[in-house]
C-alpha cells in the first residue's frame, strides 16, 4: 500500500497537468491557510515588530522603533508594569508546575482505579471526567460559591478555622491551582486510560506467572509503557495552564494585589491601553515562546516516535 | 490452567475492595461540588448555606431559577451559543475536508512548508495572541458579530491533520476505480473518503463543538452586546451580580442553566465523548 503510493502519484506528476489541475491544490488548502495565515502566523509577525515600537503620545503620528527597550521594562522593578510582571510571571510558573505535580499523579492514579473490574464503572469513571467537561467558567462559578467568605460551602464546613481562601495574599494562587486540578484532572485520566488501554494483557500474564506483584507490574511495566502518554498529558496540561484565565476571571480578577495574575489575563487587563501597547506584545511574545517550547518539544517527540512506529 | 488465574484473583481480593473504596471515595470527592451547586441552587435566597442544614433549607424552592431566568436574556445566550458552536464546525467540515485531502492524496510545490505553516495554528494557540486577534477584528469590522467569534476556528489545523491522517488509509485503488467510472473530486470526495471518514468526523465535531460551547475569553474580548455573546459570558455577568450581594443560590442556579444542556448530552453519549477526547488528544 505505501509503496504503490508514490508510484501512482507519479504517473500523473504536477508538470503534466494542465493549468488548472495545478492550482487545485492550493485552492483547497486556501481557506484553511488564509485563516492560519489571520489569525496565527500575521499576528505572530506582528506582534514581534509591534514589540519593538513605543506608541506615539496621539494616535496619529507613527510609533518609535525602541528595540528591545519594552522587554527591558518588563524586567525593571522600577517600571509601572515592570513592577507588576515579575510576580505574574512567577505566578504563572507556579501555576503551570503546581497544577502539573497535583493534577499528573492524580489523573494516573485515577486511570490506575477506573482500569480495573469495578462494579458501576462508568459511573465512577463519569466523576471524575465530568468536571473537566464544565466550561472553565462554570467551575469558576461553581468554586467562586465553596470559596466564598463568610458564607461559602467551606465557611459552612470549617466554621470559624474557615481563611478567607480568595482573599490571602499567600492562599490565593493555591486556592486557583486546586480549582484547576479539579477541572482538568478528568481529562488527563482519560488520556491515561487511553494509554493503559493499549498495554498488551499478556505482558501482565507474562510478569504474573514471573511472580511479579502489583506494584512490581506498576514500576516495571505499566509506568515505563506509559512514557509517551505522561510525556503528552504533560505538554497538554502544561499549554492549558497558560492559558486557564477564566478561573482568574470568575475567581479573583488577578487580586488580591496580583498575587494570583497570571500572564495570558494581564494581557486582557491591558488589551485597550494603546500607550502599553508595545509592552503588551513583548508580554505576548515571552508567552508564545514558553508555550512554543512545550508544544514543539512534544511535537517533534512525538513525530519522531510516530515515524519510528510506522516503519 | 484454571488454578493459576484463581489463585492470583483471590492473592488480590483485600487489595481491590480497598481499591474499590478509594474510587469510590475518591470519584464522590469530585462530584461533590457539583452536589452541592445542585442542592444550593433550589436553597432559599434569604438562607446562605452557612445556616441550618448544609445540604437543603427549609424549603426547596424554584424561585432561584426564575430570577436567574430574569436576569440574563437567556434565550438569546443559548442561540448564540448554538450559532457559535455550529456555524464554526459547518465551516470546518468542508475546510478540513477540502485540505486534509489535498495534505494527504495531491503532490504538489511547496506541500511539506504549506503543511507546517498551518501546524503552527497547534504550536502557538490563537488565545496567546489574543491582543493582536482582537486588533485584526476590530480592522476587518467584525467588531461584535457572531463571525468574530467563529472565525479563527474556521480553519483547523487539528481537524486538517486528522482528516489527512483518515484520508491517508483509504485504499487508492478506490479513488482510481472511482476515477476510471469517471468520477470528479467532488464525487470521489462524498462517495469515498468522507463515507470512510465518519468515526474521524464525529471525533472531530465532539472536541470543536464542546471546546467552543466552553470557550469564554475569546468571545468575551471581541463581543459586546447579550444580542451576540455566549452562555459562558453570561455567566460571567451573572458571578458579578452574585458576588456583590452574596447571592450564591441565584449563582449556582445561573451556573446550572448553563452546564444543564451538554452535560445532558454528556451523559446520553459518555462513551463517544470519552473515545473522542482520548483518541483526539486534544481538547
Amino acid at each position: 500500500m505505501q509503496a504503490a503510493l508514490p508510484v501512482t502519484n507519479r504517473s500523473v506528476s504536477p508538470a503534466r497537468k494542465p493549468w488548472s489541475q495545478r492550482l487545485l491544490p492550493y485552492l483547497m488548502i486556501a481557506p484553511t491557510f488564509l485563516i492560519v495565515f489571520l489569525f496565527t502566523l500575521k499576528p505572530a509577525v506582528s506582534a514581534v515588530i509591534d514589540s519593538t515600537l513605543k506608541p506615539a503620545r496621539l494616535a496619529q503620528d507613527p510609533p518609535a522603533f525602541v528595540g528591545l527597550q519594552n522587554y527591558a521594562d518588563l524586567f525593571n522593578p522600577t517600571h509601572h508594569l515592570g513592577a507588576r510582571f515579575g510576580g505574574i510571571l512567577l505566578n504563572t510558573v507556579l501555576f503551570a508546575f503546581g497544577t502539573v505535580a497535583i493534577g499528573m499523579p492524580l489523573a494516573l492514579g485515577f486511570a490506575l482505579l477506573i482500569n480495573r473490574r469495578l462494579p458501576l464503572r462508568g459511573v465512577w469513571r463519569f466523576g471524575f471526567v465530568y468536571p473537566s467537561l464544565l466550561p472553565l467558567i462554570g467551575a469558576a462559578s461553581i468554586w467562586a460559591f465553596i470559596y466564598a467568605d463568610q458564607v461559602g460551602l467551606l465557611a459552612a464546613i470549617l466554621r470559624a478555622a474557615n481563611p478567607n481562601w480568595l482573599g490571602s495574599p499567600g492562599l490565593v494562587l493555591g486556592a486557583v491551582i486546586v480549582v484547576n486540578v479539579w477541572s482538568q484532572t478528568g481529562y488527563y485520566m482519560l488520556l491515561f486510560l487511553a494509554g493503559l488501554q493499549g498495554i498488551p494483557r499478556d505482558l501482565y500474564e507474562a510478569a504474573a506467572l514471573d511472580g511479579a506483584n502489583y506494584w512490581q507490574q506498576l514500576l516495571r511495566l505499566t509506568l515505563p509503557l506509559l512514557r509517551r502518554t505522561t510525556l503528552f498529558v504533560l505538554t497538554v496540561s502544561f499549554t492549558f495552564a497558560f492559558q486557564a484565565v477564566e478561573l482568574l476571571q470568575g475567581l479573583t480578577e488577578g487580586g488580591p494585589g496580583d498575587r494570583s495574575n497570571l500572564i495570558l489575563y494581564f494581557i486582557y487587563q491591558n488589551i485597550g491601553e494603546r500607550r502599553n501597547w508595545g509592552h503588551i506584545n513583548a508580554i505576548t511574545i515571552i508567552l508564545a515562546v514558553i508555550v512554543l517550547v512545550f508544544t514543539l518539544s512534544s511535537f517533534l517527540f512525538f513525530e519522531r516516535g510516530g515515524r519510528e512506529s510506522e516503519r | 490452567m484454571n488454578a493459576k488465574p484463581r489463585s492470583i484473583s483471590r492473592h488480590f481480593s483485600w487489595g481491590s475492595v480497598l481499591a474499590n473504596v478509594v474510587t469510590i471515595l475518591a470519584a464522590g470527592i469530585w462530584l461533590t461540588p457539583l452536589l452541592f451547586t445542585a442542592l444550593m441552587s433550589f436553597r432559599p435566597p434569604a438562607e446562605p448555606v452557612t445556616q441550618g442544614n448544609i445540604f437543603v433549607g427549609t424549603i426547596l424552592t424554584t424561585e432561584n431559577y426564575t430570577r436567574a431566568w430574569e436576569i440574563a436574556p437567556w434565550p438569546d445566550h443559548y442561540r448564540n451559543s448554538i450559532i457559535f458552536v455550529v456555524g464554526t464546525l459547518a465551516v470546518q467540515l468542508v475546510t478540513v475536508t477540502l485540505a486534509g485531502y489535498a495534505f494527504a492524496r495531491m503532490t504538489f510545490f511547496g506541500r511539506d512548508l504549506l503543511l507546517i505553516l498551518v501546524l503552527l495554528q497547534l504550536m502557538i494557540p490563537p488565545g496567546v495572541l489574543l491582543a493582536q486577534n482582537f486588533a485584526t477584528i476590530r480592522d476587518l469590522g467584525l467588531f461584535d458579530t457572531h463571525v468574530a467569534m467563529m472565525i479563527p476556528y474556521w480553519g483547523s489545523a487539528f481537524g486538517t491533520l486528522l482528516l489527512r491522517q483518515a484520508f491517508r488509509e483509504v485504499p487508492i485503488e478506490l479513488e482510481e476505480a472511482a476515477r476510471i467510472d469517471g468520477a470528479t473530486l467532488v464525487q470521489v470526495l462524498r462517495h469515498v473518503y468522507v463515507p470512510l471518514a465518519v468515526p474521524t468526523y464525529i471525533a472531530f465535531g465532539v472536541v470543536s463543538v464542546s471546546s467552543h460551547w466552553n470557550e469564554f475569553l475569546w468571545p468575551l474580548v471581541v463581543t459586546q452586546s447579550e444580542s451576540v455573546r455566549p452562555l459562558t459570558v453570561a455567566i460571567n455577568k451573572l458571578i458579578r451580580t452574585a458576588d456583590q450581594g452574596s447571592l450564591y443560590s441565584l449563582l449556582m442556579a445561573g451556573t446550572v442553566l448553563v452546564i444543564a444542556p451538554l452535560s445532558i448530552v454528556f451523559m446520553i453519549f459518555q462513551r463517544r465523548f470519552v473515545e473522542s477526547f482520548a483518541s483526539s488528544g486534544v481538547k
